[in-house]
């Protein structure tokens, strides 16, 4: 806690200077202050006027203004794209709070798509916006904020690590079983990484869209198969400095807590696993069992040194971390130049315990700072310049194995073999290091120490700079402008380990009369008192894109919209640590793209894109490929006839779009050159020794890659059709159905039989897939007249994929084939039951995953050869992935109160428990509680227990895929609730603010799922760092 | 317009970008890229080539690469073995064949034809030297098609290497019948004889290159293999055919494929000794000790494997060093240095090897007629008779007394003397290393992860002059590349097949006599007619056969043999169905250790004789057929 007090001074320390300075400036005079919202949360950047005049202002981050008046019947003017403008007089107020009503109908509203923005309601295309007040969850990782909140999006997160912890998402779903299947992350038009988005600040965020079907992905052409998240960050606005700063504080602790059993239960059980598995005679067990009389003086937490009972988890984990979020953001200007700057920093602690004795930390720590400066200059007036300049910088310390390695050393750590230290007794009195328990030869785990030993140290930087030029050339003809783009960005990330090599003791003898115990050193050479050091990996990467636009866009007769748009783009990135060759060149990309629209009387519409891609993986005679969409829309309800039903019918939309999109990054990511054959000449593995004393050495060669200058692009043809409906202004729906096909799928020929002695897999753009689903939208809003306001939302997304085309062998049995089946199903066995005993296990069909008996899985002989094979797996469970992901949630308001919830789901999805790393007693590991309360013994045949039949090690038999250990991932969550409180404006300016809010938050709060052995949206990889719950406390304070 | 004009300033810095030519931007790949005709651009590549077809041997001795050692009867080890042991175990089967090495030597195939179609190319190597790395790498093709066809019974052949691109049906090929493979492999081992090396000229640089010694011994081999009862004539193979019906497995035995082998097993011999191959003996020249017979015969018998490149050695395997297996069959030896754990002591033969071993009269121990087979459990101190082999004083089993020297000189158990490793003296015997295996002892069991599972430990592949440190982990080891064929071997390949092909003669006796007599032993016919209780059995066939294979598992125990040839023989479904027995390891004192445990029941049927090939090749290729019972 120490440390977190002395990083609030910060932060504070700037708040002061802020205060001064602005209160310095202050003129004296009527003014009035309040906020402004939308039916769902407070609206930034709506613009404040006063009517008839140029004066005016822009509500800031959390919906505020404050304005200097003239008069006390000053009429303002609120207005926002893609709001309804309000005009409201003051009226002798100082405060006024104003609800902004959507235009549904608006001819405004735009959206932000490819090399650009569109009217929302010429769309054609497919793309979803999220707003940035959306993004604001209390944690400091955007990515776990996207799960059901946008339709089109799969996401879900598997781990709750400080900086493990980015969510996986897929726009809908995923359509291809190449390497890439995560969409295009664009920040400001650079291509960027996950872990980048992951680190945006949704405060800085001004508009976040995911586009999803061919015509708005096209203009990526080669980039944008699995769909395109597309964010651009604020720019200023004319007006005075505002600053906005928001604290955060928050408690995280796991969902769900995975329970061992207690260490006599450990104990008994290993000696029953080691006794029920030995075969006649086996070598004299009494060596490999926990005697009785150490199994009768142990207890759960009697701390003895003597009969060890550690609860490890305990041990290592804390149950709570409070983190802590700061941003502040400045953004103003006048008539030449804007500005938007803002500053962040995020700290994340994990829930490690540190020993005191050691003076570093090993726990997890990371702080995460952004700084971003976007300012906008007006070189004439019809010259823009935009500079960007941001960077990202994560600072972390940690464990060295890393948090989820610590859980998992936990579950692999035999809890009675040794105390975590020892105390130093009298013949240790000169010892300062800490006395570290082990057992035998020191081989094995003791997590504790593994824990405290040292810390690892990594940072990553990102940098990023960028210049835009835009140009208007009217004098050339209207509506035509040009726009340049260049911007680099250079990442570095390195790691250092610092550590001592602990000093093991192991107790050599006890004497029980005069209760003394003898310990032991067993690793005096190799042990150290100081701190060793290691380098890790340094990883560079720099990345240069230049982009240039011509756009054309002008409506003639009013009623003929027209719009042109071509980009040329250019990319090239290098990594400074390839390992090879061939990897180390420049990765490459260059295309010309093209957007042509055109709007008939704000009724029809018609969209023709195109991407022409070039990319440097293929032969030059396949290095090109050609990207054509294109889309049609109907707006039903600005027909005449539909004048009688647009009282209740505000917006009826119909829109179809078709196109092809490519994906040069097939294969694997170092696989690249397909056209050459990659031959390692010094391979070590194929090397050879000679000579009377082995004098003679030479490595061999080795081929890794055959040349195949036929292969070439994965080309997805996507097809999108939309239905938007707008009912009483309230409630808007929108859904969409879409289906896609890959084709061109890389994949090994696995026709190829062996004996063909082929040394690297032979590689064919052969395979092919489809995906088809749904995904749709509903948001409903109303304000009373009381002041209350209500509103609900949700969205729903179901994606499916299938194999149309998989080179496999001609099975005899017709379910093995993959084709029909997801991309993410798994191919298993059918467990039928526990064998109730060894009669029945030899009087089944022969299994052949290696010793078996009563007790362990018993496999449906599928098709009935009299033995289980691989011939006997069928696909079993829902993909891996989930298929349905859905989100809904309500806010309701009054006053300065505000409160929503938000909910969110999927199905569709089986996970496997991972039976290897769970297994009992192999690798000292843990008996999980539920296993414990549920097995076969011999004493209990239950042939429908949870764990089959005990075994010292991992039982092969058992470890099969099969439904014995697959779980339904479904689950429905109550992600987040928030309570809000704005103080009221006149209280707000006598602490000289102009808003102030306090809130409360929580996520993960509840989980409803069948599944309960750890957090059901971890998979089958529960035994990790879990998913966090995290209480929130928050202040927004804007001056 | 004039300040438009000025504007296009600012802008026309955009022009350039989009000016540039994209004809060269994605030409990212320089010419120099590495691909397979940089293989044969010179003659240091092609080395580097030739080198890659040596790669693939197997490594011999390894845990993880030798089905031989832990993959059958001939030793016993801790559960965690791996894959080959738990062949051992009975747990084979078709879903990913454990220790499969199909992809392995096809692979190898491959590279070896890669090498055959392209060494012509070489601009910058003599002609001579060419030759010999094309008969150095047929060699090596036909050693990698032997190893198949011993592991998995009639193979595909690959006579040359197919197309990548070529046709779905062309690839798609069968298993050529068991003859056709013999003759292939031999064809090529002929074809390459001609240009091999009769000896190595530079062996600082070359021993472990194939020779032509190494040639005529490996075609003595696959001649022998060929004709012994599981490729001969072996009925249970009978229905083994291809789709197409041909069968894969000749139902009838042939004596001529014995006379075959047996011309080739005399070729091999008289070439080899013609080269300068003769029996090791151990000559102790460089000690200041003056040692027993005793105590030399048991070097000649250790030193014959484990001193590298001794006399004896026609064909030592440099890709396979013994340095690991050394150091896991080394016990605890030095009672100062407990703590050590590099030498693990594991790997332990069952009672049944035991057993095996002759009675120093050179007959075994069922048929000896002055030793007392029931009472072998029995206790029994040792006196001076024994004082090199035993600890004098020392109470073992019976079991352990009045064998021959190879059994002292393979074996460490109980009480047994350990020479060598520091203690060299033999005239003080008080002062030799010896074992103590009950429990709780230094040898015993209780160390987990360490010590015999049996009660015995192997001897005979640790080199008697590594030295244990006296404190600390170290002990260095006297490497030695793992010996693949010895004279002793062909010696008694040679026998065996005259015996086959034209029943008990002299020349049977003579080479049988000459293994015997380095092991210290008196020649067949005295030994039996004077101790057998069968003292006739040498002179029928089928008598001689059994004590030439009894013979040959003494004499090449532990390295590798037994596992093949009681296959070979089709023996296996006899010795691989008997109990692994141990000593009662858990007890502390001699009256309860010296009981024998059954610790597992081994069971072993028709098709565990050859590897299962994976379904999943099967399903690949509809053509394969599987081995019978898979």
């Amino acid at each position: 806690m120490k440390k977190a007090l002395s990083i609030l001074k910060i932060p504070s320390l700037i708040l002061v200077l802020f205060w001064i300075g602005f209160n310095s400036g202050h003129a004296q005079g009527l003014k009035i202050s309040g906020t402004v919202r939308d039916s769902i949360s407070i609206l930034p950047g709506v613009s404040i006027n006063i009517k008839g005049t140029n004066q005016g202002t822009l509500s800031d981050n959390n919906g505020n203004y404050i304005l200097d008046i003239p008069g006390a019947n000053t009429v303002l003017v609120f207005s926002m794209v893609g709001y309804l403008s309000q005009e409201i007089s003051v009226q002798g107020r100082e405060t006024l709070n104003v609800m902004m009503k959507p235009d549904v109908s608006s001819l405004d509203e735009v959206v932000v798509v490819g090399f650009g923005t569109q009217k929302k309601t010429d769309m054609v295309g497919s793309v979803t916006s999220i707003k940035p007040s959306d993004l604001k969850v209390p944690s400091s990782n955007l990515t776990t904020a996207l799960a059901g909140r946008a339709a089109g999006v799969i996401a879900y997160q598997r781990s709750g690590e400080p900086g493990q912890d980015n969510a996986d998402f897929f726009i809908r779903g995923v359509t291809t079983f190449g390497y890439k299947t995560s969409p295009l992350i664009l920040i400001d038009g650079m291509e960027l990484t996950t872990t980048d988005l992951a680190r945006l600040q949704p405060e800085d965020i001004a508009s976040f869209s995911i586009m999803k079907d061919a015509t708005s992905t096209a203009v990526y052409g080669a980039r944008g198969a699995n769909g395109v998240i597309l964010v651009t960050t604020k720019q200023g606005e004319i007006g005075k400095a505002k600053l906005s700063v928001r604290v955060e504080n928050s408690l995280s602790q796991p969902t769900t807590d995975i329970e061992f059993a207690d260490p006599v239960t450990f104990m008994r059980m290993h000696n029953e696993a080691v006794l029920t598995r030995t075969p006649i005679g086996e070598l004299a067990p009494s060596t490999l069992l926990y005697s009785d009389e150490k199994i009768a003086n142990t207890f759960p937490g009697s701390n003895s040194l003597i009969y060890p009972a550690n609860d490890w988890k305990k041990m290592l984990f804390s149950d709570h971390a409070m983190n802590q979020r700061y941003n502040l953001n400045i953004s103003g200007g006048g008539g030449v130049a804007r500005y938007y700057i803002s500053g962040s920093l995020n700290q994340d602690n994990g829930i490690l315990k540190v020993d005191q004795r050691n003076n570093f930390n090993n726990n997890i720590d990371l702080k995460s700072y952004t700084l971003r400066s976007n300012i906008t200059i007006d070189v004439t007036k019809t010259t823009e310049m935009i500079v960007r300049l941001s960077g990202n910088f994560d600072d972390y310390s940690g464990p060295i194995d890393g948090g989820a390695d610590m859980y998992k050393k936990v579950v692999r750590s035999n809890p009675v073999l040794f105390p975590a230290y020892y105390e130093p007794n009298e013949d240790f009195r000169y010892v300062k290091h800490i006395m570290f328990g082990n057992y035998g030869q020191g081989n094995y785990t003791n997590p504790y120490a593994d824990m405290v030993k040292g810390y690892k140290e990594n940072s990553r930087s990102l940098m990023l700079a960028q210049l835009e030029l835009s140009q208007k050339l009217d004098f050339l003809t209207e509506g035509l402008s040009i726009r340049g783009m260049l911007n680099t960005n250079r990442e570095s990330f390195f790691d250092v380990w610092r550590n001592y090599n602990p000093f093991w003791y192991v107790m050599s003898g006890y004497n029980k009369f005069e209760d003394r115990m003898y310990l032991t050193n067993i690793n005096e050479d190799s042990a150290t008192e100081y701190l060793g050091y290691q380098e890790g990996r340094k990883d560079l990467s720099s990345t240069f894109y230049m982009e240039s636009m011509l756009n054309y866009n002008r409506t003639f007769n009013e009623k003929h919209g027209l719009s042109g748009l071509l980009v040329y783009i250019m990319r090239n990135s290098l990594v400074a640590n390839a390992g090879d060759l061939q990897r180390s060149l420049p990765f490459r990309n260059l295309g010309l793209s093209g957007r042509f629209t055109y709007a008939f009387d704000n009724r029809y519409f018609a969209e023709f894109t195109f991407g022409y891609n070039g990319s440097e993986r293929f032969h030059e005679d396949k290095r090109y490929g050609f990207f054509p969409s294109g889309g049609l829309a109907w707006s039903i309800s600005n027909e005449k006839f539909f004048e009688p039903f647009k009282n209740v019918v505000t917006n009826l939309r119909l829109r179809a779009t078709y196109g092809v999109i490519g994906n040069d990054a097939i294969g694997a990511p170092q696989d690249r050159f397909f056209y050459l054959s990659n031959v390692n000449m010094n391979e070590v593995g194929r090397g050879a020794t000679f000579g009377r004393d082995y004098g003679e050495y030479s490595n061999g060669i080795s081929i890794s890659r055959y040349s195949n200058p036929e292969i070439t692009w994965e080309i997805s043809k996507k097809r999108n059709v939309a239905l938007e409906l707008g009912l009483f202004d309230r409630i808007n729906i929108q859904a969409e159905y879409f289906k896609e096909s890959r084709s061109n799928i890389l994949m090994g020929r696995s026709s190829i039989p062996v004996t063909m002695g082929l040394s690297a897999g032979v590689l064919a753009n052969v395979g092919e897939a489809s995906g088809e689903g749904v995904d749709a939208s509903l948001d409903y809003s109303q304000s009373f007249a009381s002041g209350l306001w209500l509103s609900a939302r949700g969205n729903f997304t179901y994606a499916t994929s299938k194999y149309q085309v998989f080179e496999e062998p001609t099975y005899k049995e017709a379910y093995r084939t993959r084709i029909g089946s997801s991309i993410h199903q798994q191919y298993g066995f059918i467990a039928e039951k526990l064998f109730i005993d060894d009669y029945e296990a030899a009087n089944s069909p022969r299994q052949n995953f290696g010793e078996y008996g009563g007790g362990d899985v018993k496999y449906l002989d599928v098709n009935r050869d009299g033995q289980i094979t691989g011939a006997d797996m069928v696909p079993i469970g829902n993909p891996t992935i989930p298929e349905i992901v859905y989100g809904f949630g309500f806010s309701i308001g009054f006053k300065g109160v505000d409160f929503s919830s938000f909910f969110q789901g999927l199905a569709n999805e089986s996970f496997w428990i991972d039976a290897a790393s769970t297994s009992p007693f192999q690798n000292q590991t843990q008996v999980l509680k539920t296993y414990a309360d549920s097995y076969w013994s011999e004493e209990n045949q239950d042939v429908y227990a949870l764990w089959p039949r005990l075994s010292p090690g991992i039982n092969n038999n058992n470890n099969q895929r099969s439904t014995w250990f697959m779980r339904d991932g479904t689950f429905l969550r109550l992600k987040q609730v928030e309570l809000g409180y704005t103080l009221p404006a006149h209280l707000a300016e006598k602490i000289k603010t102009s808003n102030v809010r306090l809130y409360v938050n929580g996520t993960n709060l509840l989980t409803f799922s069948r599944f309960k052995m750890w957090d059901v949206e971890m998979g089958g990889d529960g035994l990790g760092y879990p998913i966090q719950r995290v209480f929130n406390i928050g202040l927004n304070v804007n001056f | 317009m004039k300040k438009y004009i000025k504007n296009t300033k600012t802008w026309m810095l955009l022009i350039p970008l989009l000016l540039i030519s994209c004809n060269k931007y994605l030409d990212v790949v320089p010419d120099n890229i590495a691909t397979i005709d940089n293989a044969f651009a010179l003659r240091t590549q092609a080395k580097k080539f030739l080198y890659t077809c040596y790669s693939y041997m197997p490594r011999n001795g390894s845990m993880g690469d030798d089905p031989s050692i832990v993959g059958g009867d001939e030793v016993w080890s801790f559960d965690y073995r791996g894959a080959y042991f738990d062949i051992a175990k009975g747990n084979q089967s078709i879903v990913g064949p454990l220790g499969d090495r199909w992809n392995h030597y096809y692979r190898a195939i491959r590279d070896c034809n890669i090498f055959l179609e392209n060494i012509a190319r070489v601009p910058d190597m003599e002609e001579f030297e060419k030759n010999r790395w094309i008969a150095e790498v047929k060699f090596l093709k036909a050693y990698y098609h032997f190893y198949l066809v011993r592991m998995y019974g009639p193979i595909p052949l690959v006579r040359e290497n197919l197309p990548v691109d070529a046709g779905v049906d062309e690839v798609k090929v069968v298993r050529n019948p068991v003859d056709e493979c013999t003759d292939y492999i031999v064809e090529l081992i002929d074809e390459s004889m001609a240009n091999l090396p009769a000896d190595i000229n530079d062996p600082a640089e070359e021993l472990g290159r194939i020779t032509k010694p190494i040639a005529l011994g490996l075609k003595a081999y696959v001649l022998v293999m060929a004709a012994s009862p599981l490729f001969n004539g072996n009925t249970d193979q009978a229905p083994l055919r291809n789709p197409d019906g041909t069968a894969l497995f000749s139902a009838t035995a042939s004596v001529e494929k014995w006379e075959r082998a047996a011309r080739a097993t005399k070729e091999a011999i008289d070439f080899a000794h013609s080269s300068g191959y003769k029996l090791y003996y151990y000559r102790p020249d460089f000690q200041q000790y003056k040692l027993t017979d005793t105590t030399v015969t048991q070097l000649s018998v250790r030193n014959s494997i484990t001193e590298k490149w001794n006399s004896e050695i026609i064909w030592a395997n440099t890709q396979a060093r013994s340095d690991d297996m050394q150091r896991l069959v080394t016990p605890f030896l030095d009672p100062v240095n407990l703590d050590i754990t590099v030498t693990k002591g594991e790997l332990s033969p069952p009672l049944k090897v035991v057993e095996m071993y002759y009675t120093e009269n050179g007959v075994p121990i069922n048929e000896d007629k002055s030793w007392d087979l029931a009472g072998r459990y029995k206790l029994r101190v040792s006196g001076d008779d024994e004082e090199l082999y035993i600890k004098k004083g020392y109470t073992t089993a019976s079991l352990n007394f009045d064998r021959e020297p190879r059994f002292y000189s393979h074996l460490g158990f109980d009480g047994s003397i350990w020479y060598g490793q520091g203690r060299y003296d033999d005239g003080q015997p008080n002062n030799l290393l010896y074992l103590e295996a009950k429990f709780r002892q230094r040898n015993g069991i209780g160390k987990e992860g360490f010590g015999t599972v049996t009660g015995y430990y192997i001897k005979k592949l640790v080199h008697f002059e590594n030295v244990i440190a006296t404190s600390g982990n170290t002990y260095s080891v006297t490497s030695y590349p793992w010996p693949l064929i010895r004279l002793t071997d062909l010696y008694l390949l040679h026998a065996e097949a005259m015996n086959e092909a034209y029943g008990p003669g002299p020349e049977v006796y003579e080479y049988l006599d000459l293994v015997r007599e380095r092991a210290g032993l008196k020649g067949v016919e005295e030994s039996w007619s004077q101790y057998s209780m069968n003292p006739t059995k040498h002179t029928h066939q089928e008598g001689l056969r059994d004590i030439i294979h009894q013979e040959r598992l003494i004499e090449l125990a532990f390295e590798g043999h037994r596992f093949w040839d009681l296959r070979r023989w089709k023996k296996a479904g006899e010795y691989l169905n008997q109990p692994i027995v141990s000593w009662d390891l858990g007890q502390e004192v001699a009256v309860n250790y010296y009981r024998p445990v059954v610790i597992f029941n081994q069971s072993f049927g028709t098709r565990d004789y050859f590897w299962p090939i994976d379904e999943g090749n099967m399903n690949i290729n509809p053509n394969l057929v599987q081995n019978i019972g898979w």
